[in-house]
């Protein structure tokens, strides 16, 4: 009869041990939506499975927009009447750290080579552009009026900022921090989104019922597409960039557009002002936060219909779903640097559990 | 209480998506878009604080009057006033002028680099604690209207506006809102430069706002009852202002100068102009010019007041002012 030595016994009683504790280290991280509450100051953290709000928390005030860092470690908040920045863990939502002195961030923005930061005062009439390493101002733009949503373009030189007061979609050259050109695009644009072929742009016309069609070259609108009375915001289909959803804020309704075609495939109810929405990570879902209801709505992408609505707080705005395949939908065209995918997959269920790992040498 | 929430919402809900966006739509006012529910629901309030100023403070003011008087005709116009006030005028002002004025204040001083820091900045400990955070920004405030009374009766071309306010005989419920629109709108801009001094007061507690207004409206009442010698001493209550709405007499020459206070008194407790003697006054203002208003329409005291102010701004730039024109 053989004997084990003290190594060996250390083993098998880590691999029982391993066994047993393997379940709970597999476990998920929470299925989270988080929602800003604008006029309340607060994000409400709707929990995805029970479809309830489980937590509210203060956050500075008139929270508006969010977005991933481009390494998909922290999700930033702008709170753009305290003027600051709040940096969240982008999966459980919990408060990391706080920057001050970021005027009105109302709408923000990563270049996609990861180097500017940019931010679009719509309160206080001005484009902020920020080195994104250390978020240091390095030029304030004021422009008339209600600087209001932005994109980049695809080859990193420009970004777009549409102006929901003065109609138009001014182009800010990032390497000289100056506007490079100006273009009237109709009433009220909104959403601004760049087009795979890096020519084109599309831009939501609030106050019309169409979506625009820039040509970059031309520097003038092409093409008017009619999607639903406010047409605001555009948001494009996780890994399909020839389809992207257009939010009608008069009409309720969110518009499924065809960006080869150039038109409106099918049309999906959201009352309440559709504003922002996220998907989730399995892409089945749409969540849009509905203004004044003060509610989410979870909508069903193959069926296009509502399937809950969840009471946060007053005038939701921006949305997130956290979660492994998130995408960080505000950037556009999508970040080089990082795929928030790849950072937000979780830990993957380590054999040996984390207590037992001073045990490891003795494994080896 | 949810369920008193959602119907507020699903009112607010209908008329935003039946009527206001689509009439904004229409008309290509689409830049008001994203602040029509908070002027929907500032309407809603005036609905609800007039429901209750009829259904309530009515009733209160039948069954055990302060005053009596023959007949309320010269309280009718305030009710004009109510109604302009709560139901169009005050928003469209709030709106107009408030918003435009706060949003011009703060882009000009960004640009001297001078932003100045929210309360909660100030006061890291407040941001965790939504409900304390809206208390302090009341009191403050409060305290605001409180020094922004103060200067409408020391100002004298001010006190021109505001003696509007106090020349009603008929001091009732419905007297609340009985200002001279330049009166509002000076409010409104004086608001605006606090907004910009302690940051914007959050609103998201509307049933507290909605309370707060209708004690204001409640401290008008010509009832002959208040909340008690210990209560009126947290809250302003129609004893603590009728005192202030007081004809001025030989004997008081300034009992109008006392109980500025719009929802709390502590402040004329701590700058010393509370006066709780709870005697039985009758209201107006003993300046003959001044007391004409009393019968006249909205326009016509509209008007009136315009020639006061007129008046008491040539008389500002006489060697020798008047202390106070009221007196």
């Amino acid at each position: 009869m053989s004997s084990f030595s003290p190594r060996q016994c250390l083993a098998v009683v880590s691999v029982i041990l391993g066994a047993a504790l393997a379940v709970p280290a597999m476990a998920s991280p929470p299925q989270l939506a988080i929602v800003l509450n604008s006029d309340e100051g607060s994000l409400s953290i709707v929990d995805r499975q029970s479809m309830k709000e489980v937590d509210k928390r203060p956050i500075g005030r008139e929270p508006h927009h969010l977005m991933l860092t481009p390494d998909g470690k922290e999700l930033i908040i702008g709170s753009t009447a305290t003027n600051e920045l709040t940096f969240l863990d982008p999966v459980t939502g919990e408060m990391r750290r706080r920057l001050r002195n970021i005027l009105d961030p109302y709408q923000l923005g990563f270049s996609p080579d990861g180097k500017w930061f940019v931010t679009a005062a719509y309160r206080m009439n001005h484009v902020d552009i920020y080195e994104a390493g250390e978020f240091r101002l390095v030029k304030r733009l004021p422009l008339h009026s209600l600087p209001s949503h932005m994109a980049f373009t695809r080859d990193n030189k420009q970004v777009l900022v549409t102006m929901q007061g003065s109609n138009q979609l001014v182009a800010i050259d990032l390497a000289t921090q100056e506007v490079a050109w100006t273009a009237d695009v109709g009433e009220a644009p909104a959403g601004v989104y760049a087009m795979p072929d890096g020519r084109r742009v599309l831009i939501g016309l609030t106050g019309e019922d169409a979506v625009a069609v820039l040509d970059l070259e031309q520097k003038r609108v092409i093409k008017w597409v009619v999607t639903g009375r406010g047409a605001h915001n555009i948001f494009r289909m996780p890994g399909d960039e020839t389809r992207v959803l257009v939010t009608n804020r008069v009409d309720g309704s969110i518009s499924l557009f065809d960006t080869t075609k150039l038109e409106v495939i099918d049309t999906i109810r959201a009352p309440g002002g559709p504003d922002d929405l996220d998907f989730t990570p399995d892409g089945k879902q749409i969540w849009v936060t509905q203004r004044w209801r003060r509610r989410v709505m979870a909508i069903d992408l193959a069926t296009r219909q509502i399937v809950a609505t969840v009471n946060v707080g007053r005038s939701p705005h921006g949305i997130y779903i956290n979660g492994p395949g998130t995408v960080s939908r505000s950037m556009s065209p999508p970040p080089e640097a990082a795929d928030p995918r790849t950072a937000q997959t979780p830990p993957k269920a380590s054999f040996l559990p984390q207590i037992l790992a001073p045990l490891a040498p003795l494994l080896r | 209480m949810q369920g008193l929430i959602d119907t507020w919402v699903d009112v607010q809900s209908w008329i935003l998506e039946t009527a206001v966006h689509p009439l904004l739509f229409r008309f290509g006012y689409m830049t008001f878009f994203e602040d029509a529910p908070f002027v929907v629901e500032t309407l809603m309030l005036g609905v609800v604080q007039i429901a209750v100023i009829l259904l309530v403070f009515r009733p209160l003011e039948r069954l055990a009057p302060a005053e009596h008087w023959p007949d309320r005709k010269l309280a009718r116009v305030d009710v004009v006033y109510t109604l302009l006030s709560k139901l169009g005028l005050l928003p469209f002002i709030v709106f107009v002028v408030l918003y435009p004025v706060n949003d011009w204040l703060q882009e000009s001083v960004r640009d001297y680099d001078l932003m100045l820091p929210t309360v909660e900045q100030v006061v890291p400990w407040l941001r965790d604690k939504p409900l304390l955070l809206f208390a302090t920004y009341f009191l403050l405030y409060d305290l605001a209207g409180y020094l922004l009374h103060r200067m409408q009766h020391a100002v004298p071309w001010w006190w021109a506006l505001h003696s509007l306010h106090h020349s009603q005989r008929q001091v009732t419920c419905w007297s609340d809102d009985r200002n001279h629109v330049l009166d509002d709108v000076l409010a409104s801009f004086y608001f605006a430069v606090v907004a910009l001094l302690i940051g914007v007061q959050p609103s998201q507690y509307v049933a507290l706002l909605l309370v707060s207004r209708l004690v204001e409206s409640f401290s008008h009442a010509n009832v002959r009852f208040g909340f008690g010698r210990v209560l009126d001493k947290l809250v302003v209550d129609p004893w603590f202002h009728r005192t202030h709405h007081a004809r001025a007499s030989a004997s008081k020459p300034h009992i109008h100068d006392s109980n500025f206070g719009a929802v709390l008194p502590v402040w004329d407790l701590l700058f010393g102009t509370a006066v709780y003697d709870y005697k039985r006054r009758p209201t107006g203002v003993d300046s003959r010019d001044a007391d004409a208003d009393n019968g006249k329409g909205w326009l016509g005291q509209q008007v009136a007041v315009l020639g006061r102010l007129g008046r008491a701004i040539i008389a500002s730039f006489r060697p020798r002012r008047l202390a106070h024109p009221a007196e």
